[in-house]
């Protein structure tokens, strides 16, 4: 009868759960938290910044096809502060700028400064858009590793507390099982949005990097043929 | 990075707080206090025994025997009763019951058990008058007329001191009697003789007799006697419950049980080896019967009876079987209760079995 009552006093909500555990498991706990506040800090950011990415290109692709001047359109971005398509374009023109004012001589090491400049840019846009990426890899691979770590250390330290009090009544039992099977489930749903949120970000990031590959390409073809038509003259007069 | 940190910090702050104030203490089941129930696998051999009870009463549930009037109980009593000593025979009624003994009725085998044969002795008692009758010497013929005289009178009683007064007669005569003249009379072995024989066979009557007599005796009349009191019946064991239809006594279950069965044909059986191989030998039979003491050990020798196979096979495999009862004895791990059940064991052997 004594333990019967001891059961019913136990209390077994989420909060007395996490103040009856031990230390290490708290630490469990308070560390899958915080990586759960992280993951999702993550996955706001990236929302916010792959929205914005893609408002950017979309914007950009309308105003370089619209049939403006690329000299215009350089002008107006070189002042502004750049990123994704635009910053290629810029780096591009710069590129182009540079080796005219100065008489370039060769039409294929423009051609080739041109691509390196773009590639550049690329791999810093693409670097910047996959960005803490990896933490959230990290954080859905290792949280249910790290939750069962935590479940483990409790259900041990429970189970002395059975050897010590020589009772093996469900009502000793349960409650140090609980709060041990409390941090898998902190480490699972800290896992879980986190293993969603990384794949899904990472092939938003390779839908975005292919879209700015495309454009570099299509930029490169339409600068050879500037470079060649421009160039042609020069050399017909001498 | 910052307002998504903080965004995220936030949203983890409300989820967190929702889940404390709803996810509260869940419901404890309420289990209604149930009653553990004590439960036996009770053996059907034991429930179709006879349990003790009372013949002529109507039948119940629970056999019970007529319930006693005292209550004090007796140990390891049998037989129910108000007796102080457990005893077979049934209480006498109208009698208040008291403190005698009183032994069961001997069984019928000793009641039968031959009186023990009249002993030769007799022949040889009688055998010193015998000298009369005979013409041994010429001093003894002096008896012969004694016994023509009265054939019937002395030598019946002591014919043993009569002998010894005829050498004193015979040595102290000589010198009165003119031994030559008398002429020794022929004995007359006829007339002298039959009064002998019929003396002998009264005494043997008599003897007869008196052995039938001794195995008459009864321990009980005795003790009767002694007492001055009737001897009273009934058991020691004491029932309080109505009286319902049964046996006299508990029968103990009386069959060896499946698991005991096996123990014995594991014991066996463990014993028992076979030349792998032999040829027809999974056509032979073998029956061992055998006699047990209480203490398990084998009674005599056991008896072996080995059926078909070829006669090389059956010789082999029949001593082998019997080595295994040899080996296996005593069984003393049969239990003792059911001694009625495994007094005689018979086993057969099987030596396809084994291959």
């Amino acid at each position: 009868m004594e333990q019967v009552g001891l059961a019913a006093t136990a209390d077994v909500s989420l909060w007395s759960l996490f103040m009856q555990a031990g230390l290490v498991v708290k630490l469990v706990m308070v560390g899958l938290i915080a990586a759960s506040i992280w993951t999702w800090a993550i996955v706001v950011d990236k929302t916010l910044a792959f929205n914005k990415a893609r408002r950017q290109l979309d914007s950009f692709e309308q105003v370089f096809w619209s049939g403006q001047s690329l000299e215009e359109l350089y002008r107006t971005l070189s002042d502004r502060q750049t990123s994704g398509m635009s910053a290629m374009f810029v780096a591009a023109m710069r590129e182009w700028k540079k080796s005219f004012e100065r008489g370039a001589r060769s039409p294929i090491g423009l051609q080739m400064r041109i691509d390196r400049a773009m590639d550049v840019t690329l791999a810093r846009e693409s670097e910047a858009l996959e960005a803490r990426l990896g933490s959230l890899a990290t954080i859905g691979s290792a949280g249910p590793f790290i939750g069962l770590f935590g479940t483990v250390v409790g259900i041990m330290t429970s189970f002395q507390a059975i050897a010590g009090s020589k009772s093996t009544n469900l009502a000793v039992v349960a409650p140090g099982i609980a709060e041990a099977l409390l941090a898998t489930a902190i480490g699972l749903l800290a896992a879980i949005p986190a293993v969603i949120a990384y794949n899904k970000f990472t092939a938003d990031a390779g839908k975005i990097t292919a879209r700015m590959e495309g454009f570099a390409d299509e930029f490169s073809a339409i600068l050879s043929r500037q470079i060649d038509e421009k160039l042609q003259p020069r050399q017909a007069a001498q | 990075m910052k307002a998504s940190l903080a965004t995220s910090a936030a949203l983890h702050a409300l989820v967190l707080t929702w889940a404390l104030v709803s996810i509260g203490s869940p419901e404890s089941f309420d289990v209604a206090d149930v009653e553990a129930m004590p439960v036996d696998i009770v053996p059907i051999e034991e429930l179709t025994q006879i349990q003790q009870g009372d013949k002529k009463a109507p039948m119940a549930e629970k056999s019970a025997p007529v319930p006693t009037k005292r209550q004090d109980p007796v140990e390891n009593a049998e037989n129910s009763g108000d007796n102080d000593i457990d005893l077979k025979t049934p209480p006498t009624p109208n009698d208040k019951p008291q403190k005698t003994e009183t032994a069961a009725a001997p069984p019928k085998a000793e009641q039968t058990m031959p009186t023990p044969e009249p002993t030769p002795e007799p022949a040889e008692q009688v055998q010193p008058s015998e000298p009369a009758s005979t013409p041994a010497t010429e001093v003894a013929a002096e008896a012969a007329p004694k016994q023509e005289v009265t054939p019937e009178a002395t030598p019946e009683e002591k014919p043993a001191e009569e002998a010894p007064a005829e050498v004193a007669e015979a040595e102290a005569m000589p010198d009165n009697v003119p031994v030559p003249e008398i002429r020794p009379q022929p004995p007359q072995p006829q007339t002298a003789k039959t009064p002998d024989r019929k003396n002998e066979e009264k005494k043997q009557e008599q003897k007869k007799a008196a052995s039938a007599k001794e195995s008459d005796f009864n321990a009980d009349e005795v003790a009767a006697l002694l007492n001055k009191t009737e001897a009273k019946g009934g058991g020691a064991k004491r029932s309080t419950e109505t009286a319902s239809l049964g046996g006299k006594k508990t029968t103990g279950g009386s069959k060896l049980s499946m698991s005991e069965m096996d123990a014995l044909r594991g014991i066996i059986q463990n014993n028992w080896s076979i030349i792998p191989g032999m040829a027809d030998a999974t056509e032979v039979r073998i029956k061992v019967t055998m006699q047990l003491d209480p203490d398990g050990n084998i009674v005599g020798e056991p008896s072996v009876v080995a059926t078909g196979g070829s006669d090389a096979a059956r010789r082999a495999l029949a001593g082998g079987a019997r080595r295994a009862i040899l080996k296996s004895a005593p069984f003393d791990k049969l239990p003792k209760d059911k001694y009625d059940a495994w007094s005689e064991v018979v086993v057969n052997f099987d030596p396809s079995e084994m291959m």
